[in-house]
């Protein structure tokens, strides 16, 4: 492979190519869905093929073929360029990319048992437990359960002389219980919803998530929300549970700080975003307890990796430092515009896909609060648990999530449950509220395997530590 | 493109070795283009060959998928091996009773020579032509050009062997100024048939006519709802409430209610693959023709769509609904909506609103709020417009709606008798929609743009 790949990157640099890149990639992947006691269904896929990056004429051009042939190699080389010098008849200017490190080098994702290696009985076996002690009551409808694996290699190799493999593995496991009755339902998920949790390494993260322990809270906590009140609606103080912090960081902070989204690249489908240039260093995004870094070097997250896909090495940059907007997630070609080389955000969802700039793991650092003291101080107000929906504007300011449930705090401890939970706010108000963030104890990184961007559509994986979180004064609701 | 004759010849091959007691082949590939344009210059630009080969093996009952990209036979062998080794390690699925039988298939004309030869220059000459046309006036052009040939085959150990192929063309299109913007869209099997320069006229006019946003307090309004917005909420109502899945969960509004008013006798929504409009394909993942499916008629919940499992599970025959392998646990979905379609033009809606907004289209729409009424939530943008007098009175600054759909739809006083093509989740996706006027619809929140 490394001969097709240096070879057509000659070809290219013969052919006038201002830069070119070359990536293949090769993802494995296994994917295991129990329901009701029954494999629903297992699929295993395999998925190879190159993609060509390559500057031509001041413009980016990229040709992808999933045919390995040699003869393919030049022919989809040729084809970038035609797509580049197609792109030039509108450019307002060359593309230019910052200065960066060249490396030859082999990442590998550390990991104790390979889940491709693990028996299918064993998987199928604990999913079903699961799914047993779910549907034990007659009032769930639905027991799911779900785990999912994925290897990739990556091969990158550039004009500018960087070679760099990566044999990467991400792993990941969940269930829900679905209650019903009365024309009522309601759901309950574990560790998250939406297929669970997810991290780079192999089964022994699966194996550490204590999923039969929590397989009975679960189920009757979703009982338990048939026959609950729904959340009034007014304003409250509000305790919000890790996992729902990571899709708060990730859809207030993790997107509107892509610059090329703040460069306009992305409005035709995801938008642009409140926190522009002119607000780098002025913007108050929040408290002063608000520390948020981006950062793909965390051990066992799953927006961790050695380089990205320009291969700059991976790396942790400050967002938001007490409080104040410092920093974007950028690229090769963006960072110029705000004086920086690239913090290595770079990454596609395939051999197939154009890289983008994609979060890594975006983290709200941990702050100095023990959860039971938090909550000791905080009566009256509530506890919000597990993301149910989630929709923002497209400039990230005016968000709306739904949770699963929602606890009334009474003496410092979890007292009325509520169904349908809903907050909402702007963002910059909504951050600046929050005074109190749980300690490392309670500090996760939690993996979100579905995130959303780009035309045509990629799925990153990314990930972001967080931990319970109170914010003040927030508008809930729930009718 | 690889063709039918080779695409049947290699599976045929590979299938041959199969071990199971029926086997099923889904051949997907494509050859697809899309420009990405923003500030008014294309900033991406990608070309891209890929195909597919999903294999299903049964054993006793027991189902086992695999797939893989390459097209050798080596490599397809073994993805159908690995089909097997699963299917071995299943549990029976008492629900399956087989595999598609051999069907007569509907002859729809889905391929555009055209289209298939359409370059990146080509795509890059149209839109070099609107960026000079707007270059005038203080507005940038974004959006995504995309064209795409491709062929889709089922085959399996029955008997079936489908094969279509097909080609599709889309563009969406915003105008941005200093602090509004506008969207237009279109989409076709042919190329031919997408206005890139008018789409582009309809974009710049929406920003001009909203430019500096009045601000406007959430609340209960009288809208018209654009083709755009409509298919936005379809997005989700498909899967949360016209799938298999959904239905069979009974998450979904029309669970319990076949045979219910749950929508005002004004809506019927429909899945029409062959309708003419649609550049649907006439067979599934499954190798089941596709039938056309009332999802509510006349305001009546009438049915959801169905693969051959969840069928048997309902008791009729499947709908031609199934999805590829992979995604089976996804249960069938609807690929094509459309509504039947009012009396009137979107100037007559307009001039019928006393007090109200147009939407041109809406962002981020999430239907996990409550399914069972179909509750959603979701911002307005690239065009929010206050209605006073049946005029139109200016931009204001977009709002978060959150209703139930049961809701929204029980509520329609009028729609157009013009449907437009919105493009979906796929090239042989669409949905047909009218523009729509409804009583009430409760927006909740407001945003500062």
């Amino acid at each position: 492979m490394k001969d097709k790949l240096l070879e057509t990157l000659e070809f290219l640099k013969s052919k006038g190519a201002d830069y070119a890149d070359i990536r293949f990639t090769r993802n494995e992947s296994e994917n295991i869905q129990v329901k009701n006691e029954m494999v629903d269904s297992i699929a295993r896929d395999i998925n190879q093929g190159f993609g060509i990056r390559v500057i031509a004429d001041g413009a980016w051009g990229f040709a992808a073929s999933s045919s390995l042939k040699a003869s393919s190699f030049r022919k989809t080389a040729n084809r970038a360029l035609q797509v580049a010098k197609a792109s030039a008849i509108t450019k307002k200017q060359d593309v230019r990319l910052a200065e960066t490190e060249i490396y030859e080098d082999h990442y590998v994702t550390p990991f104790e048992i390979d889940p491709f290696k693990v028996r299918l009985d064993k998987k199928i076996n604990l999913l079903l437990k699961i799914n047993k002690i779910l549907c034990k009551d007659k009032r769930i409808h639905m027991g799911e359960g779900s785990m999912a694996f994925f290897k990739i290699n990556k091969i990158f190799a550039s004009t500018e002389g960087s070679y760099i493999e990566q044999d990467l593995l991400e792993s990941g496991a969940g269930f829900v219980a679905t209650a019903l009755e009365g024309g009522e339902t309601q759901k309950r998920s574990y560790p998250t919803s939406f297929g669970g949790d997810f991290g780079s390494g192999g089964y022994e993260i699966v194996e550490s998530m204590n999923l039969l322990d929590n397989a009975e809270r679960i189920r009757e906590e979703s009982i338990a929300l048939l026959t609950a009140p729904a959340l009034p609606a007014g304003e409250a103080d509000v305790i919000i549970g890790s996992s729902q912090m990571a899709l708060q960081v990730h859809e207030s902070c993790g997107h509107p700080t892509e610059l090329d989204r703040v460069l306009g690249t992305e409005i035709s489908l995801a938008g642009g975003s409140f926190m522009t240039l002119d607000q780098v260093g002025k913007l108050k995004y929040g408290s002063d307890i608000v520390n948020i870094y981006a950062d793909a070097t965390v051990p066992g997250a799953l927006g961790t990796f050695g380089y990205d896909d320009e291969g700059t090495k991976a790396q942790r940059s400050a967002i938001i430092r007490d409080g104040l907007f410092v920093g974007y997630l950028t690229s090769r070609e963006t960072a110029p515009v705000v004086n920086e080389r690239s913090n290595g955000t770079m990454r596609a969802d395939g051999w197939h896909s154009i890289p983008l700039i994609r979060m890594t793991n975006h983290n709200l650092e941990p702050g100095d609060a023990e959860l039971d003291d938090l909550m000791a101080d905080t009566n009256g107000g509530y506890l919000f648990e597990t993301n149910k929906s989630w929709s923002i504007d497209d400039k990230r300011l005016n968000f709306q999530f739904g949770l699963e449930i929602a606890w009334k705090i009474e003496n410092g401890r979890k007292g009325q449950i509520y169904k349908n939970p809903r907050y909402t706010g702007m963002t910059p108000k909504f951050w600046n509220s929050c005074d109190a963030i749980c300690n490392k104890n309670h500090w996760h990184v939690w993996g979100i395997p579905n995130c959303g961007k780009g035309e045509p559509m990629q799925v990153a994986h990314v990930a972001h530590g967080a931990a319970p979180a109170r914010f003040r004064n927030i508008e809930v609701g729930g009718e | 493109m690889i063709g039918q004759d080779k695409i049947f010849a290699t599976i045929e091959k590979v299938m041959a070795s199969s071990k199971g007691d029926q086997t099923e082949a889904v051949f997907t590939g494509s050859n697809s283009g899309l420009t990405r344009y923003a500030n008014s210059f294309v900033h991406q630009n990608v070309a891209v060959e890929n195909s597919k080969v999903s294999f299903k093996v049964v054993v006793d009952q027991k189902i086992g998928t695999a797939s893989c990209n390459s097209f050798t036979v080596t490599d397809l062998r073994k993805a159908l091996r690995a089909a097997f080794d699963i299917a071995k390690r299943q549990k029976p699925n008492p629900d399956f009773d087989g595999l598609a039988k051999p069907s007569k298939y509907a002859e729809t004309e889905t391929f555009d020579q055209k289209t298939a030869k359409f370059t990146p220059k080509q795509r890059a000459t149209k839109l070099k032509r609107v960026f000079s046309k707007v270059a005038k006036y203080d507005y940038e052009m974004a959006g995504a050009f995309a064209t795409e040939e491709g062929e889709i085959a089922v085959l399996n150990s029955n008997g079936v062997r489908c094969y279509q192929p097909y080609t599709s063309a889309s563009i969406n299109t915003i105008a941005t100024g200093e602090n509004s913007s506008g969207y237009a869209s279109g989409m076709s099997k042919k190329v031919d048939d997408i206005d890139v320069s008018g789409l582009a006229t309809v974009a710049v006019k929406k920003c001009r006519k909203s430019r500096n946003p009045k601000d406007i307090k959430p609340g209960t309004y009288e809208v018209i709802l654009e083709p755009a917005a409509i298919g936005e909420l379809f997005e989700w109502m498909n899967f949360i409430a016209f799938g298999s899945k959904a239905f069979e969960e009974k998450s979904s509004f029309l669970a319990d209610r076949i045979g219910e008013r749950v929508m005002g006798e004004n809506i019927s929504i429909y899945d029409d693959a062959l309708d003419p409009s649609s550049p649907g394909i006439p067979f599934d993942f499954e190798g089941v023709p596709k039938k056309r499916v009332d999802l509510v008629k006349n305001g009546i919940a009438t049915g959801v769509v169905h693969n051959i499992i969840s069928a048997k599970r309902a008791g009729i025959q499947s709908t031609g609904h199934g999805l590829p392998p992979e995604y089976s646990a996804e249960g069938a979905l609807p690929a094509n909506i459309a509504m039947v379609p009012g009396d009137k033009t979107l100037d007559e809606l307009i001039g019928e609103v006393e007090n109200g907004l147009l939407v041109t289209r809406f962002h981020y729409i999430n239907g996990f709020l409550d399914p069972r009424v179909a509750m959603m939530t979701g911002m307005t943008r690239d065009g929010l417009f206050r209605i006073k007098g049946g005029k139109l009175r200016g931009g204001v600054k977009n709002l978060r709606f959150t209703d139930s759909m049961m809701d929204v739809f029980s509520n329609v006083l009028g729609m157009t008798s013009d449907r437009s093509a919105i493009p979906a989740w796929g090239a042989t996706s669409s949905f047909y929609l009218p523009a729509m006027r409804v009583g009430k619809f409760k927006f909740t929140g407001k945003t500062d743009f």
